[in-house]
């Protein structure tokens, strides 16, 4: 790998909820082991309930596992220092609703030990990102869902951290805000932050995720890059430039079985399938048994 | 760190004056206080220690509810609306956290005590000009007025001594014991809530142990009196107590003052040194138990 201490590193990640009144437990997440390097855009994926918040969550130290361990750059979730280094946008955001944009930002800022001009230039910075210019004076009390998701990216990027953790960012969120947030992830990237997020929203974590996990009943089943899981290794496709008429085709068809495939015209690539059918092939599985 | 506590402190004060909840509490206070210089009493010393009672009274009542309701609500609100979690996320220990809301509840009741002492001198001062007015409508009707300097003396005797009633320093005392007893309160109430689940629990088990608080030296009393001795059972439970239950009742000197009663500082000083010893275990205690609490 190109550095030796990942962005954020699961080891036999265990947390069990207990069921006080039935003396049962729910086992939120099971073993989970996990790596993400630094500059890697990484989506969970996984019906409601498998695990993708609970493993945020003991990431960034605000739950206590049963068992295993939660690092972030080498550090435990609890090292003040690993903590100035990630922001976190939780889901469904809720944040004080006596405060305005600006108080909001002016809070989560201070609490990062950002003060004065450096501040306000900062919040200046963020609100336009994240296009948030109505609301900077109202009380988040009157935030439509979208709005808060807004002002939740805002604070999460306050500190200009290096490791994003983002559950569910475009919950809620209206197409064209959506959009900009996917555009966010991937401008980020190019910065070279590392982004760690929930969706379910298959098309987006597809344009974006460079690798995916994807859980089920707090496992991880599934994981790897998008190109390896979403090409498939079975078939080859082949695209010919123009309309395909049927005598061309029967004449191509051919053509081939002669296998005698040459020209500059004749691309071959490889058919892939869309995450959506990827996603749903694998929770079906898991499923069956 | 003390920035930190600071940035959650001020926040925590800003909450609770934007939610008008807490304004009413208070301006009830405020209106209590007011309301007292109704209630005439025959003789004018008299009328002045029942404002005095009052006011005093008042301010403790209301700083209490105002201690035990804020500090109740602030964990199962921040538990509830998952704001702790973007908190917590930040660079912020729990036990900055704890802190900071700990010290905003301090400067609530600090503000508020403070309003409610400045109504309660306004009405002092107001039955101050009200009892010399009295006096002197009295005397000037007296047969020799301005004329037996016996009679003067008697003026200046009375004038006096309603003036030093109304402006007595040790007043200051009174209303800083009052505080103190209130962050007590305030510690208490943190304390049960970091292990409670929800707000009523908070609520009823604070006033419950504030209330053991006052009956502790009570019950000192009763069984040192009866055999001269308590019996083990009853001396262990009284030390039990002892250490898990400030003793409200010493806060009692509250009412020797009102009575005109000289209370020196040192005794104050005793007490304050007291609460704030109290206050800190109970704040250690809370920031042991919220450290390993699931949120
Ligand atoms: N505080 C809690 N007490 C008890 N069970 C919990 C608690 N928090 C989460 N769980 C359980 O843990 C499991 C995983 O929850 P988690 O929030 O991680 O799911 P998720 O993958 O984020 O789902 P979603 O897509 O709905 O956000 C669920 O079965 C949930 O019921
Ligand atoms: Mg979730």
């Amino acid at each position: 790998m190109d550095s030796p201490v990942f962005a954020a590193e699961t080891l036999g990640l265990t947390k069990r909820y207990p069921l006080a009144w039935k003396r049962r437990v729910v086992v939120a997440l099971n073993k989970l082991d996990l790596q993400v390097r630094p500059g890697e855009v990484f989506g969970l994926l996984g019906p409601n309930g498998s695990g993708k918040s609970t493993t945020i969550k003991l990431l960034l130290g605000l739950i206590r596992p049963n068992e295993g361990e939660a690092r972030i750059f080498g550090l435990g979730p609890d090292d003040l220092e690993a903590r100035r280094r990630i922001g976190f946008l939780p889901e469904n955001p809720y944040f004080y609703g006596f405060l305005t944009g600006d108080e909001t930002l002016q809070f989560f800022g201070k609490l990062c030990g950002l003060r004065g001009a450096k501040l306000t230039a900062r919040i200046n910075e963020l609100i336009d990102l994240v296009s948030l210019q109505n609301g900077r004076e109202r009380p988040l009390r009157s935030y439509s869902k979208g709005m808060l998701q807004r002002i939740g990216l805002a604070q999460a990027m306050i500190h200009d951290p290096d490791l994003l953790f983002l559950d569910e960012p475009t919950a809620g969120v209206d197409p064209q805000g959506s959009a900009q947030i996917r555009d966010l992830i991937l401008r980020l990237k190019k910065m070279g932050k590392t982004v760690i997020f929930s969706s379910h929203l298959l098309e987006q974590v597809q344009e974006v995720a460079d690798r995916v996990a994807i859980f089920s009943l707090g496992r991880k089943v599934l994981e790897g890059s998008l190109d390896d899981l979403l090409t498939e290794k079975e078939a080859t496709l082949v695209s010919v430039p123009g309309e395909l008429t049927d005598a061309r085709r029967d004449e191509l068809e051919r053509l081939l079985a002669q296998s005698g495939f040459t020209g500059a015209n004749v691309q071959f690539s490889r058919p892939r399938l869309s995450l959506e059918q990827l996603y749903l092939r694998t929770v079906e599985a898991e499923r069956q048994p | 760190m003390i920035g930190r506590i600071l940035v959650i402190a001020r926040n925590t004060l800003l909450e609770a004056v934007r939610q008008k909840v807490l304004n009413v509490l208070l301006l009830f206070g405020l209106v209590m206080i007011a309301a007292s210089s109704y209630f005439s009493q025959v003789a004018i010393d008299q009328q002045i220690k029942f404002v005095k009672d009052f006011g005093c009274g008042a301010i403790g009542l209301i700083g209490v509810c105002i201690a035990i309701l804020s500090v109740a609500q602030l964990l199962p609100q921040e538990l509830h609306n998952r704001t702790i979690y973007t908190i917590l996320a930040k660079p912020v220990r729990r036990s900055e956290f704890l802190l900071g809301k700990f010290v905003g509840v301090v400067l609530l009741l600090t503000l508020s005590v403070a309003l409610m002492s400045i109504a309660f001198a306004a009405v002092l001062w107001w039955q101050e000009t009200q009892g010399l007015a009295a006096v002197q409508a009295d005397y000037v009707h007296t047969p020799g007025w301005g004329k037996s300097p016996e009679l003067t003396n008697m003026y200046q005797h009375d004038v006096a001594q309603i003036v030093n009633q109304v402006r007595d320093p040790q007043m200051v005392e009174a209303i800083l014991l009052i505080f103190a007893k209130l962050v007590m309160a305030a510690a208490m109430a943190m304390l049960v809530s970091t292990f409670s689940t929800s707000f009523i629990f908070t609520v009823i088990t604070t006033c419950g142990i504030y209330l053991i608080g006052h009956m502790e030296s009570a019950a000192r009393d009763v069984w040192l009196s009866h055999g001269a001795q308590a019996t083990f059972g009853q001396g262990l439970f009284l030390e039990m107590l002892s250490l898990l239950v400030p003793d409200m009742n010493s806060f009692t000197i509250v009412d020797e003052i009102l009575d005109g009663n000289v209370v020196p500082w040192w005794h104050t000083w005793n007490l304050l040194g007291y609460s704030a010893v109290y206050t800190g275990v109970l704040l250690a205690l809370s920031e042991l138990i919220f450290e390993f609490r699931e949120i």
